[in-house]
């Protein structure tokens, strides 16, 4: 295929669309802004593209809970095309407030029949408020998470006041765990890899004190993937929390967080038409 | 309307799931006990929704479901108190508060619950209204707390109300329950005439009663444009009457020519007299002489000051595809009265002012600089006044929401604290925006391009009477009749919307001309680019209301929020609105421009307005004011033993203005756009303090712009020349400390002043005045010599508060913020020292300088005033500093340098106790080659003293010969090495003075503003 096409969603307060563009470009993809409205109004269609992303931002101010009614816009304004696409075997990220999106609208953890059904939840941070913090995170290396192929760690920012990954039937998380969808957890930075632990680390280690210390998840199939903290922030070696210390002159370039959309642009070429 | 639509109430509150918290109510704890030592042993938080809408039952449950609740973690009831659930409650609490807004306070997530349910029930609007309200649950109250003590630390009376349950009605359920906040029906007054034929007292009575904060020359000289024949004949032909304004001419003159939008004490005409020199002259326009003439002289040396003076901010050049520009407001009175609205609303202001810059910039990076009283302080609050740590915390929680809803990151900033500031706290709000040189079309960016005949679009939210007399309120002190109309909360996601399609319909260039709503509203938006055409024809009875019943003055000088005044040519008028529907924003054509030469104002087909634009922008006259400059004198501070240093270095970490603001800071976005290069944080465990913020705005690309400020009001009180030269300093140092590029650095500078025109209630006038003469002579003569052009600025004048006859005034203060360039972001360079075995230098010369210091002033705090703040205040040296700094960033461009720290507050010490904190060790300095080299300084000096032009560097080993030649010529001397472990020992000739723990330093550096907790 030549060209893969990045639908980056944009309108009603999601901000981080401009870097979440930029990153799906310089790994080789066309990305286009796609105000929510234009697909609702028939003058776009996601059938146009191999990628939708849902940025971080901060849609309808996090008002009656964070991604609850940016979820409902998609889940009733758009609920034929968002399950056409997923059930076509497109990719879709939703990062921060996008990923809030995508487990409110019940298309994270989800399921098979991508019935979209609510069954997890970010809550409020046990801090109780919003915070930007660099954290650390590993990676399942037995999810099927095509965004996630071959990534060990990562450092990117958390900046959210609600990531908290919570459910009501605890029973979901071993059935996930085994499927391989906790596929990004919060790691302590000192320890070697592997080091995931169910048990909750100590904040800061987990910004939020997520169940299992997830920080991001996939649907069954791996297509679908979301994560509270920022990969598209650390694009690039000059922005990372302790580049001064940690990267000599000579070795700058593409930054930690930018292996997550290459994973997907490659598979895009390779897999979908 | 309302008799006969149900109102359904929604309540909604964490569900109880092992593993999961209420934070709410742990947040609501945490505060209780760190802001007011109140500890009670349980707060529960229910969010309630009052829903009025013609929803069917079943609809209503739906909507519970769909929309209200969070099915996994959150459970809810409809139309029956949670608190009557027992399986939830299954204790009652010991008290009850519920918390909501008056009516016509905007609500945000009522505003949201309104766009859920038109999601779900499509054509309900425009008859949907949400209230929110918050219900907190106490349980285990301290019995000598009162359920009024609680409700007082949790609602602001000006713009929420509050019921209560107190322990008798808990033991009875007699749970608080809000009435619906209907907006009271207005009236619409039938525009009057305010007749200016009486005697000047009236004249005054007229202005005071009127809040028009008009002085008695300004009065007679709107009395005298309406004895004017030639005017009195034009206002007999359009139906007017001759003789007398309309109240919405008089209201539009006094937004108009009020200090805050006309700058009318930075306008007059000054007779200075300086008793030490013996001077006496006459400076006609602070603003033309100090400010705009050296900033114009530099302007023709340099290519790249694009636009300066003229627009909402100055525009600066920034290579050849990208322009910047850097506007900074202050927000202190509405702050003061509500520090969360009032905040929100200086942030979202100020990113309208970015917003409104040429013919549109995107807001890309925001600072915040507040100053408040002592956190800790226990002395007397006058009544109207809230406690510092309340403000704080209250203006800290507006403007995170404020910039994190817009995705704009703070990137710098910084907090003050001084007892003065305990009657107006100053909330300076500060954004960066970026705009591409050339737009699709062709046209420059940063140039106005109306016409006569292009259309006048309203756009964002609406008007409402939230928002009256802001600009004139600020032009008055702060009293205890302050009114709450001044007051409004900030809706960042309606301005979101409408900065996303401003900038489309920027790049799809359909915008003419385009300013911000701001002060004065309409009256000032459209009166100002009124001038562009030489004039504008307004239809007030267009203009989208939030209530009904507002009169046409009213309408016109509303300063409601979210909006933005945009000129269409009438071609491109359709293509306009249909971007706005697309983003869900209101745009409405309200008028048009013209060539006429006047402002006509028209309610349908009634004029109400008629100004010319000659008078209405040049008609105020100049003010004429006496100032008098005898310096004052102040008793030297009483040193310690100096054995007493390390306990002294440990004290003075912990004093507020040095102490820690993680905890405050880390609540900031600060790095979406993914563009942080140098953070406000840096350091092994990401918690030392950064320097100037650098930011790389085009991803991919390696050239970056640096952000800083700079503010020491404590100088002011030995000499407002001193402060002002520290300040601008200081914003160097910082830039300089991260490498910035000198040929390529502007200004801004923002001056908040006690009210300086002598009076019967100012009888200090004279020296206030003389005092801001004095930093305006500064600011003349530090930027000059730094190249450094002011290229937009703002003045707030009048920061006092009477109240109750006691009058408290604020330190003069400027806060100086610098934009520059960055040649290469690669090269920056942070403040944490890297590796164990780094040389460390202090670039710089070190004075006894010890006046002002931080130091004078805990010691003076200490003693109760027996130990004085001294008279040495730092002197400024800027031949030496430039040329220092220019060798320091030459050898960062040679990645020669690893570290670089400003001394600032608390001087050498503490900088280098930040400097370790940033890389978990410790550090040997021996201070012999500073004393030997410089005259008259002790130790005391050298380590605590805040001497200009100083920058604490190091230095890997194998560089230090490479850059000590760099630095050859300039004052750089090689202290010691960055060391392992713990410790932390200070030498002055190979004799230890003393060694402290980091440990020690670091926990008292963390501790005093901890914010309560994680």
């Amino acid at each position: 295929m030549n060209q893969v096409r990045v639908a980056v969603l944009s309108g009603f307060g999601i901000n981080c669309e401009t870097e979440t563009m930029a990153v799906f470009e310089m790994a080789g993809a066309s990305a286009d802004r796609v105000h929510i409205n234009r697909l609702v109004n028939g003058e776009m269609t996601l059938d146009d593209y191999h990628i939708m992303a849902v940025p971080g931002g901060f849609s309808f101010g996090d008002h009656l809970g964070s991604g609850r009614l940016m979820g409902n816009r998609l889940r009733f304004g758009l609920r034929d095309q968002v399950k056409r696409f997923v059930q076509s075997g497109k990719l879709v990220i939703g990062i921060c407030n996008g990923f809030q999106v995508l487990v409110k609208m019940g298309l994270l953890p989800g399921d098979d029949e991508v019935s979209l059904t609510q069954t997890a939840s970010l809550a409020l941070n046990d801090s109780g408020h919003y915070e930007n913090r660099w954290a650390t995170l590993e990676f399942d290396p037995n999810s099927p998470c095509i965004w996630t192929k071959g990534i060990k760690r990562m450092r990117a920012p958390i900046r959210h006041g609600e990531g908290k990954f919570v459910t009501n039937d605890r029973k979901l998380l071993d059935r996930w765990s085994e499927s391989g969808q906790l596929v990004v957890r919060y790691v302590n930075p000192s320890s070697e890899y592997p080091n995931t632990s169910d048990e909750i680390l100590p904040y800061p280690i987990s910004p939020n004190q997520s169940w299992r210390n997830i920080a991001g998840v996939c649907d069954p199939s791996g297509l679908v993937f979301g994560l509270m903290p920022h990969p598209e922030a650390n694009h690039s070696t000059w922005l990372g929390a302790t580049w001064t210390r940690d990267i000599a002159e000579g070795e700058h370039g593409e930054g930690e967080g930018m292996a997550i959309f290459r994973n997907a642009v490659e598979y895009a070429k390779e897999n979908l038409q | 309307m309302g008799t006969v639509t149900p109102v359904y109430i929604y309540e909604v509150t964490t569900r109880e799931v092992a593993g999961l918290t209420d934070a709410r109510g742990d947040a609501i704890k945490a505060m209780l006990a760190s802001d007011h030592g109140v500890s009670v042993g349980k707060v529960r938080v229910i969010l309630g929704y009052q829903v009025r809408a013609n929803l069917s039952k079943i609809e209503a449950e739906r909507a519970k479901h769909d929309l209200f609740t969070d099915p996994i973690i959150e459970t809810a009831s409809l139309d029956n108190p949670l608190l009557n659930n027992q399986e939830i409650f299954q204790k009652p609490p010991d008290i009850v508060i519920q918390v909501g807004f008056k009516p016509g306070v905007t609500d945000n997530a009522g505003q949201a619950g309104k766009d859920g349910l038109d999601t779900l029930f499509r054509n309900l609007l425009p008859e949907v209204e949400v209230a929110t309200n918050k219900t907190y649950l106490f349980w285990d109250v301290p019995s000598n707390v009162s359920a009024s003590d609680l409700a007082r630390k949790l609602h602001n009376p000006m713009i929420e109300r509050a019921a209560i349950a107190n322990r008798i009605d808990c033991q009875r359920s007699n749970w608080p329950s809000l009435e619906f906040p209907d907006r009271p029906t207005l009236d619409q007054a039938t525009p009057a005439i305010v007749d200016l034929e009486v005697s000047d007292e009236e004249l005054i009575e007229i202005s005071e009663t009127g809040l028009l904060a008009l002085n008695l020359d300004e009065m007679k000289a709107i009395q005298s444009h309406y004895r004017d024949p030639m005017v009195r004949k034009e206002r007999q032909g359009l139906g007017l009457h001759p003789n007398a304004p309309t109240d919405a001419e008089l209201e539009c003159l006094a937004q108009t020519w009020s200090e805050h939008c006309s700058h009318k004490i930075f306008a007059a005409k000054i007779n200075h007299k300086d008793t030490e020199t013996g001077e006496s002259s006459t400076i006609d326009s602070l603003f033309k002489t100090h400010i705009m003439k050296p900033t114009l002289d530099i302007q023709k040396e340099v290519s790249w000051l694009l636009s300066i003076f003229h627009d909402n901010s100055g525009v600066i050049s920034w290579n050849d595809n990208w322009s910047l520009c850097i506007k900074a407001e202050t927000h202190n009175s509405p702050s003061a009265l509500d520090p969360y609205g009032g905040a929100m609303t200086g942030i979202v202001g100020v990113n309208r002012d970015i917003l409104g810059t040429g013919l549109g910039a995107r807001p890309i990076a925001n600072t915040d600089v507040f100053c408040f009283g002592p956190p800790d302080y226990s002395g007397n609050i006058p009544e109207g006044l809230f406690h510092p740590s309340r403000v704080f915390r209250g203006v800290h929680a507006g403007v995170r929401a404020g910039g994190n809803e817009s995705g704009i990151p703070t990137v710098n900033g910084a907090i003050v604290f001084d007892e003065r500031y305990l009657g107006k706290p100053l909330v300076y709000c500060g954004t960066v925006g970026l705009m591409p040189r050339l737009l699709p079309d062709g046209r420059e960016s940063h140039v106005k391009t109306p016409s006569p005949g292009d259309v006048i679009y309203m756009v964002g939210g609406r008007v409402g009477f939230d928002g009256i007399h802001g600009a004139t309120f600020s032009s008055l002190e702060l009293t205890e009749e302050s009114p709450s109309s001044a007051v409004q909360i900030g809706d960042p996601i309606t301005q979101k919307k409408m900065i996303d399609m401003i900038i489309e319909a920027r790049d799809e260039g359909l915008i003419q001309v385009i300013t911000d709503n701001g002060a004065g509203g309409l009256s000032s938006s459209v009166g100002e680019m009124a001038e562009l055409t030489r004039g504008a024809n307004l239809d007030l009875s267009v203009v989208p209301l939030k209530q009904m019943g507002l009169s046409p003055w009213e309408i016109l000088v509303s300063e409601s929020q979210e909006r933005m005044t945009v000129g269409v040519r009438p071609d491109d008028c359709a293509a306009f609105e249909v971007l706005a529907e697309l983003h869900e924003v209101e745009a409405t054509a309200v008028g048009t421009f013209t060539d006429s030469g006047a402002f006509v104002v028209r309610m349908g087909e009634d004029v109400v307005a008629h100004l010319p634009i000659s008078f209405l922008h040049d008609g105020c006259p100049q003010l004429v004011l006496d100032s008098e400059w005898t310096p004052p004198i102040h008793p030297e501070p009483i040193l310690p033993d100096i054995s007493q240093m390390g306990e002294t270095l440990l004290r003075l970490m912990a004093r507020p203005n040095i102490a820690s603001k993680e905890w405050w800071i880390r609540s900031y976005d600060h790095e979406v756009i993914a563009q942080s290069v140098i953070k406000p944080f840096c350091g092994v465990n990401h918690d030392a303090p950064g320097d100037a913020a650098v930011i790389a705005p085009i991803h991919g690309q390696t050239q970056g712009a640096v952000i800083s400020n700079g503010i020491v009001p404590r100088y002011s009180d030995i000499d407002a020349y001193a402060m002002t030269a520290a300040s601008i300093d200081e914003a160097l140092r910082n830039a300089v400390c991260v490498g910035v590029d000198l040929d390529l650095i502007a200004g801004l500078d923002n001056f908040c002043w006690p009210d300086p025109v002598e009076s019967r209630k100012t009888p200090d006038g004279r020296y206030k005045l003389a005092q801001l003469v004095r930093a305006n002579r500064a600011l003349d003569d530090v930027c000059r010599a730094y190249n450094l052009p002011c290229i937009s600025g703002k003045d707030s004048m009048k920061n006092d508060a009477t109240l109750h006859g006691e009058k408290i005034s604020i330190p003069p203060t400027i806060l100086f913020s610098l934009i520059g360039n960055h040649s290469d972001v690669r090269k920056a360079v942070s403040s944490d020292f890297k590796s164990i075995g780094d040389q460390i230098y202090l670039c710089g010369e070190s004075h006894q300088e010890l006046g002002a210091s931080e130091l004078s002033y805990m010691l003076r705090d200490e003693s109760a005033g027996k130990s004085g703040i001294g008279g040495r205040v730092p002197e400024i040296d800027t031949t030496r500093n430039l040329a220092m700094y220019r060798a320091l960033t030459g050898a960062m461009n040679e990645s020669l340098v690893a570290s670089a720290h400003d001394c600032s507050d608390g001087g050498l010490a503490v900088s280098l106790v930040e400097c370790c904190i940033g890389s978990d060790s410790g550090a040997e300095v021996d201070i012999y080659s500073i004393m030997s080299d410089c005259n008259q300084i002790d130790a005391w000096g050298a380590l605590f003293g805040e001497s200009l032009g100083r920058i604490l560097v190091s230095v890997k080993p194998e560089d230090c010969k490479t850059f000590e030649s760099a630095m050859e010529g300039h004052a750089c001397y090689a202290l010691g090495t960055v060391e392992s472990g713990d410790n932390i020992s200070f030498y002055n000739g190979g004799e230890r003075i003393f060694s402290s723990s980091m440990t020690n330093l670091r926990s008292a550096w963390k501790r005093t503003l901890d914010g309560g907790g994680q």
